[in-house]
């Protein structure tokens, strides 16, 4: 096969998993889109480029960064190559989060309810009893089908050997999805002949499965139930994915103003009056939810819904309490939840991890905390965390003290080294660290995962976060079929 | 076997209209051997409905909203309750074996929630009292009545000096407070010696031959848990056991848990808030004043979109929020 100018240049970071370049060169799920590229000038590609930054910018896909100082909001940079998953390493995955999906539901289920996990010693009980999303308002409480996840953003990434693992999962307001969607558009008009060529699966199916689920939670049994998306607002920096998501849906967009509870039922202000709603999907935070029942400050949630979602007069998505599940320190315990409530073995495997409320774990990690990256246990998006290897003696010391000071609210994993795919920059393709978050929805009829999903890249040569808040970028994911 | 006859007056007055109030009230008495309730009724301005539940804590909770516009709100509740006299906790256990059962709970649910002290500044200085105050040889039910002791003869009784949102620092400070405060100290000193405890609240009886502090308002006191016995109820404001005397509503690990009236509406930061309790026996002739102006701990009552902040401040505040919202 011809070697384009590109691949003269494409040099592999040794120790690291390459999703094109293997031992052998080129795998072969990558040929036919190298085969086009190569076929292509610099210029060519440069311009596909220029044309994708235009279309994200007038189309709004932007997203903000707080904290940064600068203009807070940014289009999402998007490299133009596509990340490939083969059919096989696709059929592995989606298998292993359906099974972790399973057991992660049946824990949030057991927890709000039995406890059989605890009495048995698996999960510890003093883990789940300082979480702050373990919501003793929960308890008892009897939701739609048992479901608690509907929607489920599991992080994936691959060791030096290829293996996938799982980094975190995120139950509860996890994002990114209409980024997955708008990058396959874009892809659609830079290289339009090549994904039907490749066999590329397609991911446009999202919101309208999305839908079907959210139709059939609605507790009143009528044709057209309504059906909400409910915003914090413009200012979130993900406003552009519930609007984008709600327009796909053809779901009204509310806030919390627009919605007001009586008598037990949520009813949405409109210029007809009030028309009672009967599912909502949230991306507000449980704790602003309820102004009476949680934050009583919360000017984003609605007061008494509460109440109406204990009735079960209306269902609320994700369900209320999930973040005791996607605690990172309650993820320790995950693959032990998979032999616990379906007897089954992991497919996928936990990244090793540290919890620092135990002395043991804490003196290790303190020891060697230039190979850890530790986090805290309920943020996510790449906030608050500490690279051992590339923090200065100083942070360390600081962030040493931070722990110290609540040990439980922490964890460290080893640095993982991510994989690589090859990424347009400045006219060459070069090796950029790359994740993979893959959508779940969960509904009565199962579990979906369209094929695809976010691959989010660490742009800056070197760099490990692919965080989009910390400089990361993303790529359209091809999964073949 | 006293039998009681209580009348829990909460009014709200507003200077304008409000609207959009959704209410939560735990004004229900627990239902157990030493307690029975003969009667309630519940007036509330507009007659809602309430619905009802069982919290995680096992209280009865109501819940309802009121949507029209108000000027008032009106919360009555009209109770008879029977209490019976319970056996206090004999000292036929050795207390070592006490102090290990304890132990043994302290990862058990419920007990787990009721024994995370909270933090506060004076934390350490506390921890230094109750190691004083406690002898060795004490069994729990022992230990749990000298720190009542000690708080009430530490502490000052004094209204209108805290709030609801007093925070513990400040407490501890002015040394001095109201049932709530006493109750709040006595329960962080039970679980820095690993004695499960909760907050109670509830109605304080007037006494037949002298008064006790906390009446004429809702009132608050703590429970420990003692192996082999289960919750014994203190009342640090009266340095006593609350027995027969004591009505109790809900238990919770906070004041935050078991606020007998709390709600959220839509106008107006400014209302004014009256509360009554008058309490008597059902076979003497009922006394009290209604309606005397709250001087303990007012319940929570919150505007929700109008906090006493201007607007410009409160566009902030929901800017602040929106940006707030973890979109994972």
């Amino acid at each position: 096969m011809q070697e384009s100018a590109y691949f003269k240049e494409y040099h592999p970071i040794s120790g690291v998993w390459d999703e094109m370049y293997g031992d052998a060169g080129i795998r072969a799920h990558y040929t036919k889109v190298i085969e086009y590229l190569s076929r292509e000038s610099s210029d060519d590609l440069t311009r596909k480029e220029e044309l994708a930054k235009r279309l994200f910018m007038s189309q709004g896909i932007t997203f903000t960064v707080y904290s940064s100082g600068e203009g807070i909001e940014k289009i999402f940079p998007f490299d133009i190559i596509p990340r490939i998953i083969t059919a096989d390493e696709w059929s592995f995955v989606e298998k292993g989060i359906k099974q972790r999906l399973r057991a992660l539901n049946l824990f949030l289920k057991d927890i709000y309810d039995n406890q059989f996990i605890v009495k048995d010693g698996i999960v510890p009980i003093d883990i789940i009893y300082s979480c702050p999303h373990f919501l003793r308002e929960m308890y008892k409480l009897q939701v739609p089908y048992n479901i608690y996840v509907h929607i489920a953003g599991i992080d994936l990434i691959r060791d030096h050997d290829g293996t996938f693992y799982v980094l975190e999962d995120n139950l509860r307001t996890p994002s990114g999805v209409s980024y997955m969607l708008e990058n396959r558009e874009i892809t659609k008009r830079l290289f339009p002949d090549l994904l039907p060529q490749c066999g590329v699966r397609s991911v446009m199916e999202y919101p309208s499965i999305l839908y079907k689920n959210l139709l059939s939670l609605s507790p009143r049994q009528i044709s057209n139930p309504n059906i909400v998306l409910l915003s914090p607002g413009i200012y979130n920096s993900a406003y552009f994915e519930h609007t984008t998501l709600a327009r796909l849906m053809g779901v009204e967009l509310v806030e919390g103003r627009d919605l007001v509870v009586k008598d037990q039922k949520v009813y949405m202000k409109t210029t007809v009056g009030l028309q009672q709603v009967d599912v909502i999907y949230r991306r507000v935070d449980d704790e602003y939810l309820d102004p009476l029942v949680f934050n009583p400050s919360s000017i984003l949630g609605v007061a008494g819904i509460m109440g109406a979602y204990r009735k079960g007069n209306v269902a609320i998505v994700n369900a209320i309490g999930n973040g005791v599940a996607d605690d990172k320190a309650i993820y320790i315990y995950v693959p032990e939840m998979i032999k616990y409530y379906l007897g089954e073995e992991p497919l996928l495997k936990n990244v090793p991890t540290y919890q620092l409320g135990n002395e043991d774990e804490r003196q290790y990690v303190f020891a060697n905390i230039n190979k850890m990256v530790v986090k805290k246990t309920n943020e996510s998006g790449g906030y608050g965390m500490l690279m051992g290897h590339a923090a200065s003696e100083e942070e360390t010391e600081k962030y040493k003290k931070e722990i110290l000071k609540a040990p439980r609210n922490f964890i460290a994993q080893p640095t993982i080294s991510l994989s690589a795919a090859p990424c347009y920059i400045q006219g060459a393709l070069h090796p950029r660290r790359i994740d993979l978050r893959p959508y779940a929805l969960c509904g009565p009829d199962g579990i979906e995962i369209v094929p695809g999903g976010l691959t989010r890249v660490a742009l800056k040569e070197g760099s490990l976060v692919v965080n989009s808040s910390q400089g990361g970028g993303s790529k359209d994911t091809w999964v073949l079929a | 076997m006293p039998d009681f006859r209580i009348e829990h007056i909460t009014r709200y007055t507003y200077p304008s209209p409000v609207r959009d109030s959704a209410n939560q009230i735990i004004l229900y008495p627990i239902h157990d051997e030493y307690q029975e309730v003969i009667r309630q009724e519940l007036h509330i301005t507009g007659d809602p409905v309430v619905d009802t539940f069982i919290d995680y804590y096992g209280n009865e909770v109501g819940t309802f909203t009121y949507s029209q516009q108000h000027t008032s709100l009106t919360i009555s509740s009209k109770l008879s309750v029977t209490t019976r006299q319970r056996p206090l906790p004999g000292n036929d256990i050795f207390p070592e074996q006490q102090w290990e059962d304890l132990k043994r709970l302290s990862q058990m649910v419920p007990y787990i929630d009721f024994l995370k002290p909270e933090y506060f500044d004076g934390i350490k200085e506390l921890q230094a009292i109750v190691k004083s105050e406690r002898s060795k040889e004490d069994t729990p039910s022992q230990v749990a009545l000298r720190f009542c002791r000690y708080v009430y003869e530490n502490f000052e009784y004094v209204k209108g000096v805290t709030t609801v949102e007093t925070t513990m620092d400040e407490i501890w400070k002015l040394r001095a407070g109201v049932c709530q405060d006493f109750a709040h100290i006595l329960t962080i000193m039970l679980r820095l010696v690993n004695i499960p405890a909760r907050y109670v609240s509830g109605y304080i009886c007037t006494n037949r031959h002298h008064t006790l502090r906390g009446e004429g308002a809702t009132h608050a006191w703590a429970e420990a848990y003692i192996p082999d016995y289960g919750w014994l109820g203190i009342d640090p404001t009266n340095n006593c056991i609350a027995n027969d005397t004591h009505v109790r509503l809900a238990v919770g690990r906070n004041f935050l848990d078991c606020s007998p009236v709390r709600g959220v509406y839509k106008g107006s930061s400014d209302h004014k808030l009256e509360v009554a309790v008058s309490v008597g026996y059902e076979d003497e002739a009922h006394h009290g004043s209604f309606l005397q102006e709250e001087n303990t701990k007012a319940p929570d009552f919150k505007p929700v979109d109008d906090r006493p902040k201007n607007s410009y401040q409160q566009y902030m505040e929901m800017l602040q929020q929106q940006q707030q919202q973890q979109q994972q």
